[in-house]
């Protein structure tokens, strides 16, 4: 393969990844409440959009559980990696495989289920059930990104911190973090996005005060997408872009 | 007693206490749950054991609905491992310094809402859509085609949407890849397919299991794609248990067909344990 | 130590969470997206004081399914299609309303009340309703050639049929075309149904629920099934569809508020019906969201062009013909079962 070829291919790729983003966003300006045929250009759907106060505090709320979710599924996902990758205890092999069962679970089943337990447990459905499912639902995919970086790592390190009198917390914070940094963040990033993603188990485990953007859009697009529908992910695409390219900014500084 | 200790039992009892409470829990409701009977009249289910929910799955309805899901699967992975792997490839030998950027802009796209990238494959394909205006334009056709509620639609729909799942874990395999070796064995005089199939592809093998299983296993149960894109006329087993627990009230026999998924899920990533090699086991994360 | 603060302060606040319940002024209402215009939430909040949570489902599915599982969910109103309204009357999971709190029930069209599926309205209240029929777009079909369900299954329409995804729809239509009741549950006739439905699978281009409006205004469905208030909206937006009652008779549902045997609001429930009762507002809530009124007073209120559209308001001489969905007991199970054969066998 030449280098035109090989370029040629990744933009083709590349093409096709951010063809729909692109139709999106030109759709968004569409001039026409249901129809998705070219029918001229609008700003109105923007303006609704900046108008409709409700649908920015569902916006905030769908952000506040995703860093919220993303954080502690973090937290939590890499304490257990580390302790699957350095102890040995009871119930290890069961402890991999609730977390495969949690992968492989078809949303709705872990929906109803998750909805039965705090029924059980006389939880007030909202922000709290909202966030400790999602919580759930991101902490596998932290523990499988983090434990795969940690493959390799020698071990003789935490042996020689331990020698010169580190606890092992000392040790998880000086030298695991730092050297599972791009695996958290990555994890992080995945489980952000799984949350912002989510339908169907927020569908089930949130309450009457508190609405998400998924739920929002999904229900909105079951009578029709609106443009505003459009209007609205071209914001949030926006938002995003400007996010990461700030933070890979920011990052590459430190560096 | 010392801190170290301290520490350990603190990660270990968080995370068994929440896995005990949110894993375990829902996951023994659900086990149970396929083994009762169902009622519809008043509760979904009634305390009454039987094995009936799992014999009704041996339907061939069911055997049906479970082949064409793996069909569809098993196409849509090949499919995303021959776009991926040579896109895997090239970026991994591109220069270093743009390969970040180049891997984050995979994935960015994706942070957008699926089932509203979904519309704007409709928005392309439809009748009066990008496409046909597109080739009507250029005079190839003279009728719009019948792109959407096609087989195509829903290969090109579900290759879209799973397509980063392969590439990432294949470009963090053959980003390790040695060059010399490369070198080496094109210095001996080995021609080129008998480079790639004797030390490119043997070397890159867990990247390919591992990405065909991430595209795999969710393309079971990605149900909407095949709804919005292929008209639903056909029903994966995503449609299936969804289905039975939404539209027929019937939870045990949902819970059944759930279980088995889970089970042969478990049994391809037997499977994958089984043909990794010992060196891949390590790597090939912690499951 | 700063993550285990949090830690603790997290597992503190989580705790404090239970503690926290219901306002007084509140009201939570529970309903289909986009099913209620923002401007009349917010001027029942100027009116009456009371906040309103406003959360929304994307099918009776979904609502039965969740209130099933948490009956204490905390709604205060839903507004389930009447076959669910039947259901869950049935099993227990709705509060019978206090008349004398709903003056404004007075102004609801007669035609549309004390129907099988709640006999006199004990526990539901009429909020839009609509009608299931066949949808033509005339610059492809003659719409004077189709007057029947069993026209569909004319090969002319091979592979060009848009079919509701509801089950329920499916099988009403077929039951109607056999010459049966819509809500037939007698398992001899629903299995002719499948039948009849196996029969019509080449002519079935799509199933689609959501989508239909889109599909038959942008022209990638020419024919097929569509529900009235749908098609109204598309025909603003392509002026070739035309809305066909069949002449075998049709199924007219009708979307009704209920308070759930659990509301924790029930006083402001009341006080929100009510108000929606109220001839200018149901008028301006028809006429915002292009859905017929049930509420007679209101209608007088309308536009003449959107009271005197047959697709969404028919004559006496047509509603004749309309059959008011019921929870035919037991058919779920049957309607999924063979939903799926129908699907393995396309």
């Amino acid at each position: 393969m030449n280098r035109l070829t090989r370029f040629a291919y990744l933009g083709a790729i590349y093409l096709f990844f951010y063809l729909p983003i692109l139709i999106l966003i030109i759709y968004s300006f569409n001039n026409s409440a249901y129809s998705m045929v070219w029918h001229g250009t609008s700003t109105i759907w923007y303006k609704q959009l900046v108008q409709d106060t409700d649908l920015q505090v569902i916006a905030l709320h769908s952000l506040t559980v995703g860093v919220l979710a993303a954080t502690f599924a973090t937290l939590i996902g890499t304490l257990t990696a580390v302790a699957l990758y350095r102890y040995s205890f009871v119930g290890k092999k069961l402890l991999r495989t609730l977390i495969f069962i949690l992968i492989v679970s078809p949303d709705i089943v872990m929906a109803i289920s998750l909805l039965i337990l705090f029924s059980t447990l006389k939880m007030t459905l909202g922000f709290w059930t909202l966030l400790l499912s999602h919580i759930t639902f991101c902490i596998p995919f932290v523990v499988v990104t983090v434990f795969s970086r940690m493959v390799g790592f020698d071990k003789n390190i935490f042996e020689a911190a331990r020698d010169l009198g580190a606890t092992d917390f000392q040790i998880f914070r000086r030298i695991f973090v730092p050297m599972l940094w791009p695996a958290i963040i990555a994890g992080w990033l995945l489980s952000f996005t799984l949350s912002l993603d989510d339908v169907i188990i927020s569908y089930f485990v949130t309450g009457p005060d508190y609405q998400i953007l998924p739920l929002q859009i999904f229900s909105m697009v079951r009578l029709g997408v609106t443009p505003e529908v459009n209007a609205l992910c071209s914001v949030m695409f926006g938002l995003t872009l400007i996010i990461v390219f700030s933070a890979q900014f920011v990052l590459r500084k430190k560096r | 007693m010392n801190i170290n200790r301290r520490f350990q039992y603190f990660s270990i009892g968080l995370i068994w206490v929440w896995l005990a409470i949110f894993a375990c829990i829902p996951t023994l409701l659900v086990l149970a749950t396929s083994l009762l009977s169902n009622r519809v009249d008043s509760d979904f289910i009634q305390l009454h054991l039987t094995l009936q929910n799992y014999i009704g799955l041996l339907d061939t309805v069911y055997l049906k609905i479970f082949l064409h899901s793996f069909y569809l699967s098993g196409s849509v992975t090949l499919l995303c491992l021959l776009l991926g792997y040579p896109f895997a490839y090239i970026l991994a030998r591109i220069e270093e310094k743009y390969r970040g950027l180049l891997l984050l802009l995979v994935i960015i796209p994706f942070w957008t809402s699926s089932l509203i990238r979904t519309y704007a494959i409709v928005i392309l394909l439809k009748a009066k859509g990008i496409l046909n205006a597109f080739l009507l334009w250029l005079g190839v056709i003279h009728q719009p085609l019948q792109l959407l509620y096609t087989n195509t639609a829903v290969l090109i729909g579900l290759v879209y949407t799973l397509l980063p799942f392969m590439i990432l874990p294949l470009y963090a395999n053959i980003e390790k890849l040695d060059t010399e070796l490369l070198d080496a064995a094109r210095d001996l005089g080995a021609s080129r397919p008998r480079m790639f199939f004797k030390i490119i592809l043997p070397l890159t093998w867990s990247g390919i299991l591992a990405g065909c299983m991430l595209v795999f296993l969710p393309a079971m149960s990605m149900f909407y794609i095949p709804d919005l894109l292929g008209g639903a006329k056909s029903m994966l087993v995503g449609n299936l248990i969804e289905d039975q627990f939404l539209a027929a009230h019937n939870w045990p026999s949902g819970a059944a067909v759930s279980i088995l998924l889970t089970l042969i899920m478990g049994l391809l990533l037997g499977i994958y344990w089984y043909t990794a090699s010992e060196n891949n086991k390590k790597e090939a994360t912690f499951l | 130590m700063r993550k285990m603060k949090n830690i603790i302060c997290f597992f503190i606040l989580f705790f404090l969470s239970f503690s926290a319940f219901a306002k007084p002024n509140e009201l939570n209402v529970y309903n289909w997206a986009n099913y209620m215009p923002k401007d009349i939430i917010h001027q029942f909040e100027k009116e009456t004081g009371i906040h309103v949570n406003y959360s929304t489902y994307d099918g009776n599915d979904t609502l039965y399914a969740k209130l099933k599982a948490d009956p204490r969910a905390g709604y205060d109103i839903i507004v389930p299609s009447s076959y669910f309204v039947d259901r869950m009357r049935d099993q227990n999971m709705l509060r019978v309303l206090d008349k004398s709190q709903l003056p404004n029930f007075k102004y609801l069209d007669k035609a549309l009340l004390d129907k099988s599926f709640d006999p006199g309205n004990q526990y539901s209240i009429p909020y839009f309703w609509g009608s299931t029929g066949i949808v033509v777009n005339k610059n492809y079909f003659d719409p004077n050639t189709i007057t029947k369900w069993s026209d569909l299954w004319e090969p002319r329409f091979k592979d060009q049929l848009l079919i509701l995804e509801d089950p329920h729809d499916v099988f009403s239509m077929a039951l109607i075309a056999l010459g049966y009741s819509a809500n037939d549950s007698d398992p001899q006739h629903l299995q002719q149904a499948y039948e009849k439905l196996k029969a019509l699978l080449p002519n079935i281009k799509l199933f689609n629920s959501d989508a239909a409006k889109v599909n038959y205004i942008d022209e990638d469905a020419t024919i097929g099934m569509g529900y009235s208030g749908d098609t109204y909206q598309a025909m603003t937006e392509n002026s070739n569809l035309v809305y066909i009652y069949p002449k075998e008779g049709f199924v007219v549902w009708i979307d009704c508020m209920a308070i759930p045997k659990h509301a924790p609001h029930v006083e402001n429930a009341y006080k929100f019906i009510n108000f929606l009762m109220r001839p200018d507002i149901a008028a301006k809530l028809s006429q915002e969201l292009d859905y017929a009124s049930p509420n007679e007073a209101a209608r007088d209120l309308l536009p003449k062009a959107m009271r005197e559209n047959k697709a969404i308001y028919p004559d006496d001489k047509i509603l004749a013909r309309a059959q008011f969905e019921e929870d035919s007991g037991n058919v779920d199970m049957i309607y999924e079962k063979y939903m799926e054969e129908l699907k393995v066998s396309a």
